[in-house]
């Protein structure tokens, strides 16, 4: 991976054009997620915490094998469970392994205020630079995947890097080499993109699987993690992946016509008033009316 | 494992049964992943539950706990009856062809001939093969008149002054076989087999089991639709775990699987065999080393009593070739007295000579059952006095823990070598123990620190055999010690206090062999070429010119000798230490074949040979079966055995001498029929119920059980009724945890933080349980407490006409860890429910399948 | 009642009480903060408010405090001012007049009382607009205790929060513009509190000749 495929394309809360960008880039990276050869180990959730550093918490038994309910400030992946019976009463245990996904138009970039607290480069990671986070929590709005999670003592948002720190030495991240049934796979996105669609041509014409396909949704421009499921027509059943994400329509709302709206009346209320007041003046009194009403009391 | 883990992703089928890899071989697992998908290899999931092996197969089969002979069982009758067998490999490499002698009785009543009911055992006299010749195409049964098998000695064997006069030897192999290459008499083995497992049908493996016949019928379809039409292109495997093993019959259920593979032609080739996935990281070394007290180091027989001298226990051990004379059968154990007097001289050096048997005397012949029950029954009859516990958590593993625990109460002494304060150690504070009874335990206990895994060096093989060198990443903490030299401390000792005070036969200890650098901290690497063995003095092979020199480590095997010339730690290890190096500690990445085979990575015994059998991968004429998977073939113009791996055969046998590719057997020939000498209850697995059962056998009622099964007697030795006990329980391992240590370690507590119990969704609504609520299962031993899992992965199966609930529950969570100690659970065991009864064979406790009760707790 | 400026000895009329300026200021200074530190979350070319009032992250924490203040500002101000601001009948001819009133044609205004119809209009719209601020800045300030199932409320609270401040935004600058340039004398009514009589009979005439027959009566 060259130093070329790290340069900022979109910088949050920024003012002004984003340095650099347009400039000829190289490959965006993907890593692809195979559920269909998940074994649900969980090497993939021990390496993250150990490789960025994270201690171990305490966990409850929630009647699942799911470590817990969804990724935390200090738990960037979770591997999602569920239990599922198909219409011909076959059994399957779906296991998902949930991470951010990288959006390429991503919503929680979309929806930060602040400065370079979240970047995507062009290699298609998201990034979020803690150093420059203000805590406002509005990212974890603007997640259609339920992915950031806010730390109260730090009070800033954390979430998977795609281990950028790996992949900018040109290594894999920590997850893909943690895995022991090379269920993950990590390359260049047409790469991934290709052995995807390989795998799922697999599984439609040698596994009985007819609705397996490729999870790479268009919504928010297609991402940087992909999954090949089983059952690409319901990704619901897998842990809740939504099936056709977007950033929210308030935050679409917010930051498309309503910034519009707002700065032109702001602007034109400005501007509006000054007119206002060399086209009529002030309201004056006149105190020869005020000598009328004065009177003796 | 007859292959090994890389070569599983050779395979087209996988049948995975009794075990459950995803989860408890995760890394290992991966092949089977990649056979998926690079081959499109399907897989069969058969399990009591649905698990996160099950979500990867293409059929899951849920079965009763227990029940697997009978699932098996059918499988062979539907492979015979739909043609799905492997001809030429059958009639040629096993002993389908081999007539048995008359007299020999099927178990239609769960019983073979020969039991004797007083004493609960058989003579295995009528389990034997028919003395003669070639009886192809002759079908009479009037064949044994003409061959008689020589009557078994009736004069007793010469006594001497210590060793009183003993029974007669087991009755023999006969050297020349009676045969029938059509397979059509009707005592030869091919339909004997047939005959015994035509009451497996369908149906009864629907009664049995619990499988619907259709979704049976599916499942067996597909594993045998390799051999459709008898083509032999294709290749299936199976793979298991203690699934199979820890039932009153679990040696017989794994033979029932070695049947079906002979039957269907895959041992011996890649993607194929019968894979044992062992449960630790080198168990597979600690039974290669004699683990067991039955064997002595490499699977030589363990003495007992009645081998009174060096020539006697060779005589009782050493088979003799026993086949079709026109046949060939290498008989590789003809050579035990090369093994074994080698093993001789490295335990005893010097003092092993020809004169005194080579130290045979200072064997101990164990004169009794020393398995693992039996030590902890012996140690609550008080017959054990103290017991050396090494990374070994006896109260944890039961079965049967309150047994165990008053077993320890009892005990004078007890020595508990491990890397943290575990149950066995603490078996005075177990729960339920007050401070007043603990006043009355006068156990002494002594905690000796060992180093953990990451603090030693040494070898570990695993299931594959592959043995591997590993380095200490960081020197043991504190006080901790290396095992090496807790061992080297007491065995000087103790030969010091024996040289000093005398007793009673101290020579074993005086004269064993200690010759290492430094006698207190032993150099595991001395230990590893004492095991691969060196020559004593200058030895030639008249054949190749060859010559090793006096104190040189042996290339080999092939090299040892039975006049005390030279001598060997474990004759299967031979060659991993050689003048070459240490060949453990070879790490080549290259694969010439794509096979998996990687030569040059470690040393997989025996003789780095990575499938074994692989000459049944090639047909008579020695050209593979599979022209795409080529292990090895017969090159004409090398006039040997050539190809991509070590051949584990006689490497330049004419495959027109038809020698057996099974060269461990006598016969040469996999063994369909397991004659005399080889189990104990049965030529043939059969269907039993496990101990506890909800239902009496359908096969036999009044033998329900494995008759050869013995229950102790101890207060703590109880079982229940399936009127009380109804529900059908079953124990087993996840991914996230390791047995009993990882409840020390926070990050597998992350993961697994409670222990739980996997109940049925409508037996938690029967009882008004949900997910999380606390409830307790119990046996007629013990009660164990943990949170319901409630999970639709185990569905309530239809048993004889019966509705039976299965449950199971993972064995990690303990009375001391993390979660334990701050009080997170109810400290409860999972051997608490366990009883202690075990396979006649191997001695393998009943942990899965016995009966309990749920309440709400 | 008890609270009614009265006609002061010099002449002049006082039209806030202290109270009352301390409350007004209470919430003009909150809102100033708000104002500023929201423009810096709303626009990046405005992000350097926030830096410079002390950094981005403190200024995130600070907004929700000071919006605490503001509402406390203007609970005060209603429980001060509720009754004076309610519509009366007289609103809809003032409402009529707005032209009149934008080209400072006062005299063709109809008279307004103590607060006119834009005044209250002011009032209510920082009063209703304060409380969907509120609701939604509460959301805003602890979105981590907002589960995903309720994330709507989330979502709405991103989008009504800036609606409603927008709104306030343009009250405010009408506000401020009358305030200081539009109405001489306004500024000084809600710093010393006193107008003239002049302006108190021009802008607010009601309320004038209602103090005048106050202390008429009162003598």
């Amino acid at each position: 991976m060259s130093q070329a495929a790290t340069e900022l394309i979109r910088i949050s809360g920024h003012a002004g054009v984003v340095p650099g960008k347009g400039l000829n880039r190289e490959f965006q990276v993907c890593k692809l997620v195979d559920t269909t050869t998940c074994i649900g180990c969980k090497a993939c959730e021990v390496a993250c915490l150990e490789w960025n550093g994270y201690t171990f918490s305490e966990t409850t038994f929630d009647n699942s094998y799911q470590t817990m309910p969804e990724t935390a400030w200090n738990y960037w992946n979770l591997i999602k469970f569920n239990e599922h019976e198909r219409a011909d009463g076959t059994m399957m245990l779906l296991m998902r392994k949930d991470q951010c996904m990288h959006c390429a138009d991503p919503g929680c970039l979309a929806a930060c205020p602040a400065d370079a607290a979240i970047v995507q480069y062009a290699n298609g990671i998201v990034d979020f630079q803690e150093a420059n986070c203000i805590g406002c929590g509005y990212c974890m709005t603007g997640c259609p995947f339920n992915i950031p999670k806010f730390d109260p003592p730090s009070r800033k948002v954390f979430k998977c890097t795609l281990c950028n720190d790996r992949v900018s030495v040109g290594l894999e991240p920590a997850c893909i080499k943690a895995c022991p049934t090379g269920c993950l796979h990590f390359g260049t996105k047409s790469e991934m993109k290709e052995l995807a669609e390989t795998r799922a041509e697999q599984l439609r014409t040698n596994s009985g699987f007819q609705d397996a396909g490729v999870y790479d949704p268009a919504g928010v421009g297609g991402t940087h993690v992909i999954y090949v499921l089983h059952d690409a027509k319901n990704p619901e059943l897998y842990g809740g992946l939504p099936k056709d994400p977007r950033i929210p329509l308030s935050v679409r709302l917010w930051k498309g016509p309503l910034k519009w709206i707002g700065n032109f009346g702001i602007i034109f209320g400005a501007v509006g008033v000054f007119i206002h007041y060399l086209r009529f003046g002030p309201k004056v009194v006149k105190e020869d009316e005020q000598e009328s009403h004065g009177g003796t009391e | 494992m007859t292959n090994g883990w890389i070569d599983i992703k050779n395979t087209d089928m996988m049948l995975i049964m009794g075990g459950n890899p995803a989860e408890n071989h995760p890394c290992g697992f991966k092949w089977a992943m990649e056979a998926k998908r690079n081959r499109n290899a399907k897989l069969i999931s058969v399990d009591p539950r649905f698990t996160r092996t099950s979500a990867t197969a293409d059929l899951f089969v849920q079965i009763r706990a227990g029940t697997d002979i009978a699932f098996l069982g059918g499988l062979i009758r539907y492979a015979i009856e739909n043609n799905r067998i492997a001809k030429e490999y059958l009639v040629n490499y096993t002993n389908a062809a081999f007539i048995v002698k008359e007299g020999f009785k099927l178990p239609e009543d769960g019983l073979y001939s020969g039991f004797n009911a007083a004493s609960s055992t058989y003579d295995k006299t009528t389990w034997n093969y028919e003395e003669g010749g070639d009886f192809s195409g002759k079908t009479d049964a009037a064949t044994a008149s003409a061959h008689a098998a020589p009557a078994p000695p009736t004069s007793a064997m010469p006594g001497n002054a210590s060793h009183p006069a003993t029974l007669a030897p087991p009755p023999a192999l006969p050297p020349n076989v009676a045969y029938d290459l059509t397979l059509q008499h009707p005592r030869c083995v091919f339909q004997l087999m047939k005959q015994q497992y035509s009451r497996y049908t369908p149906e009864a493996v629907e009664r049995i089991t619990g499988i619907p016949k259709d979704q049976y019928l599916k499942a067996v379809d597909l594993f045998t639709s390799v051999r459709k039409d008898g083509d032999m292109k294709k290749v299936a495997t199976i793979i298991y775990a203690v699934g199979w093993t820890q039932h009153t019959f679990g040696t017989q259920i794994i033979r029932t699987a070695a049947m079906i593979q002979l039957l269907l032609g895959n041992v011996g080739r890649a993607g194929g065999g019968v894979n044992a996935l062992r449960g630790h990281s080198n168990i597979q070394g600690a039974t290669d080393m004699a683990g067991l007290y039955e064997s002595l180091p490499g699977y030589l027989k363990g003495p007992v009593p009645d081998d009174v001298d060096l020539a006697t226990y060779l005589k009782r051990t050493t088979p003799t070739a026993s086949k079709p004379s026109p046949w060939n059968s290498m008989n590789y154990y003809a050579n035990t007295p090369k093994f074994m007097v080698s093993l001789l001289k490295s335990l005893y050096g010097d003092a092993a000579a020809k004169e005194n048997g080579f130290g045979f005397d200072y064997l101990p012949k164990p004169g009794q059952d020393c398995s693992w029950t039996h030590i902890w029954d012996d140690m609550y009859n008080d017959k054990i006095k103290g017991m050396l516990a090494f990374g070994m958590n006896g109260v944890m593993i039961g079965p049967d823990t309150n047994k165990n625990i008053n077993a320890l109460k009892k005990a004078d002494w007890l020595v508990v070598g491990e890397i943290y304060e575990d149950e066995t150690s603490e078996f005075w504070r177990a729960p339920g123990i007050t401070t007043e009874e603990q006043k009355n335990i006068k156990t002494t206990v002594y905690r000796l620190p060992c180093a953990g895994f990451a603090e030693k060096d040494g070898s570990m093989t695993n299931s594959a055999r592959w043995v591997t060198w590993k380095y200490a990443a960081v020197p043991p903490p504190g006080q901790a010690r290396l095992d090496q030299d807790i061992i080297a401390q007491i065995f000087l000792r103790v030969r010091d206090l024996y040289k000093k005070d005398g007793g009673k036969f101290p020579d074993p200890i005086l004269n064993l062999n200690w010759a290492y650098a430094d006698a207190a901290h032993p150099p595991l690497s001395q230990v590893a070429m004492e095991i691969n063995g060196k020559a004593l003095a200058d030895l030639k092979d008249d054949a190749t010119g060859q010559v090793i020199k006096a104190g040189q480590q042996l290339p080999g095997f092939a090299w040892l000798k039975d006049d005390g010339t030279t001598t060997c730690g474990n004759w299967i290890y031979s060659g991993m230490w050689t003048e070459a190096g240490s060949q453990i500690q070879r790490r080549g990445t290259e694969d010439p074949s794509g096979m998996g085979v990687y030569p040059n990575w470690a040393w997989s015994w025996p003789a780095n040979r990575r499938v074994l059998y692989n000459r049944a991968s090639c047909n008579t004429a020695g050209k593979p079966w599979d022209p795409d998977r080529k292990q090895i073939w017969w090159s004409e113009s090398a006039g040997k055995w050539v190809g991509n791996d070590v051949p584990d055969f006689k490497p330049d046998s004419n495959p027109k001498d038809h020698m057996g590719p099974f060269i461990m057997n006598p016969e040469g020939i996999g063994r369909l029929f397991a004659p005399i000498g080889v189990l104990a209850d049965g030529p043939f697995p059969e269907h039993y119920e496990p101990i506890e059962s909800p239902i009496r056998n359908p096969l036999h009622p009044d033998q329900s059980n494995n008759p050869l099964v013995k229950k102790f007697r101890t207060p703590f030795d109880k079982f229940g009724s399936p009127e009380e006990y109804s529900i059908v329980c079953t124990t087993y391992r996840l991914t996230e945890q390791y047995h009993y240590w990882t409840k020390n370690n926070p990050m597998n507590v992350q993961l697994i933080p409670e222990p739980f119990v996997e109940i049925p969704v409508e037996l938690a609504d029967e009882k008004g349980i949900r997910g999380t609520d606390k409830i307790k299962v119990i046996s007629a031993r013990g009660t164990y407490i943990a949170k319901a899992f409630v999970t639709r992965r185990l569905k309530p199966m239809m048993i004889d006409g019966k509705k039976v609930y299965q449950i199971g529950l993972p064995i990690h969570q303990g009375f001391r860890g993390i979660g334990e100690d701050e009080g997170r659970n109810a400290r409860t065991p999972a051997n608490l429910l366990t009883p202690a009864v075990t396979d006649p064979n191997a001695h393998t406790p009943e942990s899965k399948g016995f009966l309990v009760k749920v309440e709400k707790a | 009642m008890s609270s009614e400026p009265y006609l002061l000895p010099n002449g002049r009329v006082l039209r806030y009480s202290f109270r009352e300026r301390l409350v007004h200021w209470l919430a003009g200074f909150s809102y100033l903060y708000l104002l500023l530190t929201g423009l810096a979350f709303w626009s990046p070319w405005l992000y350097w408010i926030a830096v410079i009032l002390g950094g981005a992250t403190i200024s995130r924490e600070l907004h929700p405090w000071f919006g605490l203040a503001f509402v406390v500002g203007v609970s005060l101000m209603y429980s001060m001012w509720h009754r004076q601001m309610k519509e009366t009948p007289s609103d809809k001819a003032w409402w009529a007049s707005i032209g009149h009133y934008i080209r400072n044609e006062d005299d063709q205004i109809p008279s307004a009382d103590r607060f006119n119809p834009g005044q209250k209009l002011l009032f209510w719209g920082f009063f209703w607009n304060g409380i969907v601020l509120l609701l939604s800045g509460l959301i805003l300030w602890l979105p981590q205790y907002i589960p995903w199932n309720l994330r709507f409320l989330r979502l709405a609270a991103v989008f009504v929060h800036p609606v409603c401040a927008l709104a306030t935004i343009a009250l405010f600058i009408i506000h401020v513009y009358m305030g200081t340039a539009m109405e001489r004398g306004a500024f000084g009514s809600v710093i010393r509190g006193d107008v003239s009589r002049a302006w108190a009979k021009k802008h607010h005439d009601t309320w004038y000749e209602q103090l005048l027959r106050n202390s008429a009566e009162r003598k």
